[in-house]
């Protein structure tokens, strides 16, 4: 140990400071790994950490809280207060608004202001919220972040209607994040608003300190309709991050790739050290080195690099957290629930996973060439040349084991998720990845074999020798073409994946948005926001001469099996187009469609049926109204609306249970002689003065298409990142290769070859590595797609995708990798015809 | 006309800001067909004339003639064509590519060149030094002696009119030497070659014609020598 570190420093530092540029190149690949972990989980942590609603956070202690499918009749909260328990209990509204000028939808709750500032032990962190004499009708209490002023009147846009208040004053708490971008107003004007005149959407309880929550939950549970739910307070919140794990346990491992192509440069990196330092590996066992001596200086070569490469990572991923928590907030809202993210926190969890992450694997990937290094015999470390042979005749083995990872692969996509998470799956695509990798030697063998002549005609000889050193090279070649076909069969399989996905939405829509308008409130909508329009909008237009039938459509978020969902009313069933709504096959559309309006029945979507194992026949218990109801499932149907799932009856049916006549979407159809454009006036005069937005389907489409792909930016900032990474890994092996060969390359020069002759060889050398890559990882993405969208999406969110091959999008793609990879291998073939050949001759 | 002319050349290089003379005002002419040995000891210039014969390198002053033209005023591709066309080199740690086989070694220098039939023609040359059966072999699997007949075959691939061996038996045992020195003269002999071998021990000068002695470089005597034909 005593000699270790000089030595260390002489072998192995001293070679890295030598060749900055290379050395910088292979940190910024583990650094952009590391980084990226990093952000997707401060990110992902920011944008799902936030379903505790502001409010929960801002007000404080409460212990339960008291739900109901369409809010709690404001009557249930006078027979609360008249119970003989030492609770207390207060109503809320939950909202969200526009506030007109400004672009976000803000949080808009409504308390009961006067009962809290009249009773101080409600725990409550929102005083001093100004004095009780300030309300009066319109008055309203902003966060600080809303950058609202006291006094100042606004105008706030809940549900369809565009509504005056005045500012009373400022919040003065935060809450644990420093967050308070809420408007807060009394229950009284928030009912008004919202337009829920005798309901509260919740009710919170605190209980008296120090004593049990499930007893409280007991009693109060015995003392409400059964169809009022009873939960912890926080309850929602996690059955929230709960809907959220599998959208976050996939993002995770997507956020790993980057990291793992990292890791194939960092085996590259050290595999290159041992072939370049065999003579001094052969000089140093020769004068009395250990073999341990020699593996631990190449695994502290790997930890070096790994350590500066984490440290970088880790303040990278923090910077990239900011564009990263956007990106996941928009899929969050669009498909799973209403946050608003919170701020990026490094904590210990997060550094520890980091540093875990980027040194583990590091290390991981520099055991195999130490443990290489460190069994060379003195003798045999002196001949040059002999380690590529060897690893020619390595390759004929690994071919064995390659198919062995491709069969078993390929089994492990047939067993089922592992409490919901596709544990086999992603074994099954590691080995995938890991047989192709193993293969690829024997490819780049096939490859030369069958190509070498047709590449002489084609590009001269300069491409023929650039095949052949690759092929000479076929250790280090294999491995930088696994790490780029790794990053492309990535982006690949990740965007055949997602065109299929939009390509199944597509068709969908075209099947389902059969309506000719379509209108819904202009207040903030999400996968768990459905504002409400007046109902007489709905029975004036149907009135309209050419409108032949309307649907109106009621949705409201619900709980089942302490999952989110939503429960929905449709008059689909009455309408002509009937097979409008595609169920799975088997499933008769107009059969029920014809029974749904005969009683308690229902259909799901699949993601709702494949989440809670629910098939035709299955009997739903749902707390809707004043008790428990009894829902017969008729069919399940394809809906790409929301992961959160739908349980749909038909209006009849809902409006017995929740009698609120008031309109979530209303879907306009026409007669066939029908002007659309006179409709279309028609409705445009019934809407005015109400803030009501009315789309033709294409529009619609055309809008839902526009969220569908923002939702997956962050898969194709996720990939490029990898392919960034890859190319990156190819420019600094290329640069490796240029100097390891330089005695080579003075060869080529002794021996006649002119400077454009060297620069034409090392872009072939770039150009061959990035083809064969791309053909290798366009075949294997194709197979990791199929995973993906049979298996892995169906384990984690229950969606069928129809496959789809986005042509045009991979053929970019391909392009794209394929010239950034020419490019990568500039400066190298600039270096390479830059060097000295006699003083490279005189070298050795 | 000579094969290569040296005219007062002198070559200085610069190291570390100081100047150190490497070639002090050297003429010379290397006539067709001639086997020529540059003797002397290590730093003495045998290398640094190798070089400029070879049109690797440029005088600080005088001129190098190769085939009558001046080296000074080609471009970097007028010299590579020369090189590819007119001289082959040997150095005494062979300097073939380890990740290529022996034939692929010779062939290298032929595709360089584009020539046709490189293949046949490397066999050919292969042949020629009695390699052949070891066509398939990696550097690492042959012997120093085998070796540097592979190497010796590739400096002759394209048919050169002058060949310039750096040391060619430095590496080698007496014995083994001897076989190459005997397969240079034949190159000589048989194919009409120049040959220009820097080389540090006596015993090599028993196949040349002339002898020129080095030292600090310049030339300090020539001496024509009778070459023996076949060394024991």
């Amino acid at each position: 140990m005593k000699y270790f570190l000089p030595l260390f420093t002489r072998l192995i530092v001293r070679p890295l400071r030598r060749e900055p540029l290379r050395t910088s190149l292979t940190v910024m690949a583990v650094a952009l790994g590391v980084a990226v972990v990093v952000a997707i989980d401060l990110a992902g942590d920011a944008a799902a950490g936030s379903f505790r609603s502001s409010l929960e956070s801002l007000a404080g202690k409460s212990d339960l809280l008291i739900t109901a499918t369409g809010g709690l009749e404001e009557k249930l909260l006078g027979q609360l207060v008249q119970l003989p328990y030492p609770l207390a209990f207060t109503p809320r509204i939950e909202s969200f608004a526009f506030v007109a000028g400004k672009g976000e939808a803000v949080p808009f709750f409504g308390l009961d202001l006067i009962g809290q500032s009249l009773a101080s032990d409600t725990g409550s962190a929102l005083a001093p919220m100004g004095s009780v004499a300030d309300l009066d009708e319109n008055t309203i209490w902003a966060g600080r972040s809303t950058h609202l002023k006291p006094g100042e009147a606004v105008q706030l846009l809940i549900n369809d209607e565009m509504r005056t208040v005045k500012v009373a004053g400022l919040l003065t708490s935060t809450n644990e994040l420093g967050e308070d971008r809420v408007i807060v107003a009394d229950i009284g004007l928030a009912q008004k608003l919202t337009g829920k005149e005798g309901r509260v959407d919740s009710v919170d309880v605190s209980i008296p300190k120090g004593e049990s929550v499930e007893h409280w939950r007991e009693v109060l549970r015995r003392s409400l309709p059964s169809s009022v739910d009873v939960n912890p307070a926080g309850a929602r919140t996690d059955e929230n991050r709960k809907m959220l794990a599998a959208f976050r346990w996939n993002l995770h491992v997507l956020s790993y790739i980057a990291l793992v192509v990292g890791g194939f440069l960092i085996y590259n990196t050290i595999s290159i050290s041992v072939v370049r330092r065999r003579t001094e590996i052969g000089v140093i066992r020769a004068l009395g080195g250990s073999r341990i001596l020699v593996g631990c200086g190449f695994l502290a070569e790997a930890l070096a690099l790994a350590t500066a490469g984490t440290a970088l990572g880790l303040v990278l991923g923090r910077l990239l957290a900011l564009g990263a928590v956007g990106l996941i907030g928009t899929t969050v809202q669009s498909l799973y629930v209403s946050s608003v993210p919170a701020r990026i926190q490094m904590g210990p969890a997060a550094l520890l996973t980091g540093i875990g992450l980027g040194l583990g694997i590091s290390l991981l990937a520099a055991i195999a060439p130490a443990w290489e290094a460190a069994q060379i015999p003195p003798t045999e470390a002196m001949a040059r040349g002999r380690e590529q042979y060897l690893a020619a005749v390595r390759s004929r083995h690994t071919i064995w084991l390659a198919l062995g990872s491709l069969v078993l692969g390929g089994i492990l996509t047939q067993p089922g998720p592992v409490r919901g998470k596709p544990i086999f799956a992603y074994i099954s695509v590691i080995l995938l990845v890991a047989g192709t990798s193993l293969a690829v030697p024997n490819i780049w063998i096939a490859f030369v074999a069958r190509s070498q002549r047709w590449i002489a005609m084609a590009f001269g000889v300069e491409a023929e020798l650039a095949t052949r050193s690759l092929r000479a090279s076929i250790a280090r070649t294999s491995i930088l073409t696994a790490a780029l076909a790794t990053a492309v069969a990535m982006t690949a399989s990740i965007g055949i994946m997602v065109g299929s996905f939009r390509d199944t939405v597509r068709v969908w829509m075209d099947n389902e948005l059969k309506a000719d308008f379509y209108l819904r409130p202009a207040a903030p909508a999400g996968a768990d926001r459905y504002p409400v329009m007046s109902a007489d909008v709905a029975d004036r237009i149907e009135m309209l001469p050419g409108v032949a039938a309307v649907d109106r459509f009621r949705s409201y978020p619900i709980s089942y099996e302490g999952l989110p969902a939503n429960l929905a009313g449709s008059e689909g069933s009455k309408l002509h187009g009937a097979a409008a709504i595609r169920f799975l096959p088997g499933e008769h559309a107009s059969e029920i469609l014809a029974q749904l309006p005969r009683g308690d029945f229902a259909i799901v979507s699949e993601p709702f049926a494949n989440k809670h194992g629910v098939d035709a026949g299955t009997e739903l218990r749902l707390p809707i109204g004043s008790e428990t109801r009894k829902l017969k499932v008729l069919g399940i149907y394809y809906d790409y609306s929301t992961e959160r799932g739908f349980v749909v009856v038909d209006r009849a049916t809902l409006l017995k249970y929740l009698p609120d006549r008031a309109l979530s979407t209303l879907a306009v159809y026409l007669k066939e002689n029908a002007t659309p454009n006179d409709v279309r006036a028609g409705i445009d005069r019934i809407v005015s003065g109400r803030s009501v937005l009315v789309f033709p389907s294409s529009g619609l489409r055309r809008a839902a298409i526009q969220i569908f792909d923002r939702t997956f930016r962050i898969t194709y900032a996720l990939e490029a990142v990898a392919i960034f990474v890859a190319v990156m890994g190819i420019a600094g092996s290329l640069l490796a290769m240029v100097i390891d060969r330089r005695r080579e390359l003075a060869i080529f020069r002794f021996l006649g070859a002119d400077r454009n002759q060297i620069r034409k060889v090392i872009l072939c050398e770039a150009g061959l590595l990035g083809l064969v890559a791309n053909v290798v990882g366009l075949v294997l993405g194709t197979f990791l797609s199929l995973i993906l969208i049979f298996v892995i999406n169906k384990q984690s969110f229950g969606w069928t995708i129809q496959f789809h091959w986005p042509a045009g999008l991979l053929s970019a793609a391909v392009a794209g990798v394929f010239i950034a990879t020419v490019i990568a291998g500039f400066y190298p073939a600039q270096k390479a015809i830059g060097l000295n050949p006699i003083e490279a001759i005189h070298e050795e | 006309m000579a094969q290569v002319e040296l005219r007062d050349v002198t070559k200085i290089y610069e190291t570390g800001g100081t100047p150190a003379k490497a070639l002090d005002t050297i003429s010379l002419v290397i006539r067709p067909g001639e086997f020529l040995a540059l003797v002397g000891k290590s730093g003495c210039g045998k290398s640094t004339l190798l070089n400029l014969c070879g049109a690797m390198d440029f005088p600080t002053s005088g001129t190098v003639l190769i085939d009558g033209v001046d080296t000074a005023g080609l471009s970097d591709s007028a010299l590579t064509r020369m090189r590819r066309e007119k001289i082959g080199f040997i150095f005494q740690s062979f300097q073939l590519l380890h990740t290529l086989t022996a034939l692929e070694n010779v062939e290298l220098p032929l595709m360089l060149a584009r020539k046709p039939h490189s293949r046949a023609t490397a066999l050919e040359r292969l042949r020629w030094v009695e390699m052949e059966s070891y066509s398939d072999r990696y550097p690492h699997q042959l012997s120093g002696g085998q070796q540097q007949r592979i190497a010796i075959a590739r400096a002759l691939a394209g048919s050169p009119q002058l060949l310039l061996a750096d040391e060619p038996t430095g590496n080698l045992d007496s014995a083994t030497g001897e076989l190459v020195l005997n397969l240079l003269r034949k190159s000589a002999d048989d194919l009409g070659v120049s040959i220009v071998m820097a080389t540090h021990s006596v015993e090599s000068t028993a196949v040349v014609n002339r002898i020129v002695r080095m030292r600090d470089g310049r030339i300090v005597a020539v001496e024509n020598a009778e070459p023996a034909r076949i060394l024991a």
